[in-house]
């Protein structure tokens, strides 16, 4: 469904995406690696919302640059600001993305994919009224409202409370079942573990790794996890700066 | 493409009119210089000075609300909406459009209100086709002037920076227009920067209309300010989003 080629893109000096390739099939596909590793750009070239600096991408068969309409109109994008109208309802907020995606019989459409959300009891409330959990929600269904063939998820369950992630993997694991491809990219390994069918670790731009999960622990060593994956293939900065136990002491006492 | 648009209008329009308080607060500033300065200010510019600043105090209405529109162009940029309505396959300009025609039609209606005080205070517009024309050409003032504010915001993207360009330039746009007095009364120096001010020349087109003459020349001109300010706004919007 996706197939990425020599990918890059560099802001100024920086190259955040470093002649990136991976193939994405039909599955849920997790992307991880640490802050600022190009993660996002990399989901926002794909999403047609920002041009590489070179090499190419193709989502369900279109390129990203040459046919970008086309990929716009078989993909949904769903950013990690959690932007949903406060002053409009859940309906409201369904509806206008209907509108915009001209899908025909709209009302039904809409009316579907809330119920498919869980949030028809809710629909006719403004969404200032909603929970984290039930606004994410309801840009999965605005996202599901024209049924794209591949969603695209930047760190969807960023700032949810423990039940409010379980749920959106549910729902994800659904749309899976039902079909649809799922790009998503996450800081919680323990979730990416549990939910993704292959996982890409990339690093300064780079694929550090990638496999399914299961592959990438049993090749690090017995009763590892996903966390022991990252942190052997990533360097980041933090881990070595390292942490001076003692330095840190004696400036607390110093107070 | 026109849908879209209109989608786009519609949501701004829905949202603008539940924050009540905004609502409240854009029409009532306007009819307090009506009031305050049209009745109150002890002025000798002319016979009829309420009849005289009517028009002024109507394009500065739609002048500062044009001017502030861009700020919602910020929001939708930094909460992530005009990411989410850009990987959309709708034509990406109509968000652009939709923007600047909410913003259009906010100043309309902030401007019908002002006429409708002004009526009560005796102004009197004699020929129905002025007022349509009157409507004309704050829409094309408008246009002008909220494709401006939304270029400015898209290229500030941060929200202190375009309140400090939007007051540095809405108060003198407008102190130095033909708003507050005729040229006659004016110093040579401020009679020089008010014939160049874009502004004066939609007071003037308006103040025309009001005394029953058709500025067929200011209506042009303020239409081809618009679509060329428009043309400019959509070249930056494109480079910007991709």
């Amino acid at each position: 469904m996706i197939e990425i080629r020599k990918l890059s893109r560099s802001f100024g000096n920086l190259l955040a995406v470093d002649n990136l390739d991976l193939d994405v099939g039909n599955e849920i596909f997790g992307l991880l690696g640490p802050n600022g590793a190009g993660k996002s750009t990399t989901v926002m070239m794909l999403t047609t919302l920002l041009r590489p600096s070179s090499g190419t991408a193709k989502v369900c068969g279109y390129d990203i640059v040459k046919d970008s309409k086309k990929v716009r109109s078989k993909i949904s994008y769903v950013p990690q600001d959690m932007a949903v109208d406060r002053k409009l309802t859940g309906r409201e907020n369904v509806l206008l993305f209907a509108k915009l995606y001209g899908i025909p019989n709209r009302n039904s459409k809409v009316d579907e994919v809330i119920e498919m959300m869980g949030l028809s009891d809710r629909a006719g409330d403004l969404v200032a009224k909603y929970s984290g959990g039930m606004r994410r929600r309801l840009e999965l269904a605005q996202a599901l409202v024209h049924e794209p063939e591949v969603l695209f998820l930047d760190e969807p369950t960023l700032g949810l409370d423990v039940s409010g992630r379980r749920k959106i993997w549910e729902h994800i694991k659904m749309l899976k079942a039902e079909g649809m491809t799922i790009f998503m990219t996450t800081h919680y390994l323990e979730e990416a573990e549990k939910y993704c069918n292959r996982v890409a670790i990339i690093d300064k731009g780079k694929v550090a790794a990638v496999g399914s999960p299961e592959n990438l622990v049993s090749s690090i060593g017995e009763n590892a996890s996903l966390n022991d994956v990252f942190l052997e293939k990533v360097k980041t900065p933090e881990e070595q700066a390292g942490f001076n136990s003692t330095q840190f002491r004696n400036l607390l006492r110093r107070r | 493409m026109m849908k879209a648009i209109y989608y786009y209008f519609e949501r701004d329009l829905v949202k603008w009119l539940r924050g009540r308080i905004t609502v409240i607060s854009s029409l009532v500033m306007p009819a307090a210089w009506l009031v305050f300065v049209g009745l109150a200010l002890p002025t000798k510019f002319t016979d009829n000075y309420i009849q005289f600043i009517t028009p002024g105090i109507l394009v500065m209405t739609t002048l500062f609300s044009s001017l502030q529109g861009g700020s919602l162009m910020i929001f939708d940029k930094i909460l992530g909406f005009l990411n989410k309505f850009l990987a959309m396959p709708s034509p990406r300009e109509s968000m652009l459009y939709g923007k600047i025609l909410f913003i259009s039609v906010r100043g309309l209606l902030q401007a019908t209100v002002i006429l409708l005080i002004a009526t009560i205070l005796g102004v009197r517009i004699l020929n129905p086709v002025n007022i349509v024309l009157i409507y004309l050409t704050l829409f094309l003032f408008s246009v002008l002037f909220s494709a401006l504010s939304t270029m400015i915001g898209l290229y500030l993207s941060d929200h202190d920076s375009y309140a400090a360009v939007n007051s540095m330039i809405s108060m003198p746009l407008f102190f130095t227009s033909s708003a507050l007095m005729p040229y006659d009364v004016m110093p040579a120096w401020l009679r020089t920067l008010a014939r160049l001010n874009p502004v004066s020349y939609a007071i003037d087109s308006t103040r025309t209309l009001f005394e029953g003459g058709i500025p067929v020349h200011g209506i042009i001109g303020l239409a081809i300010g618009a679509g060329v300010v428009l043309l400019l706004g959509t070249y930056q919007f494109r480079k910007a989003v991709v």
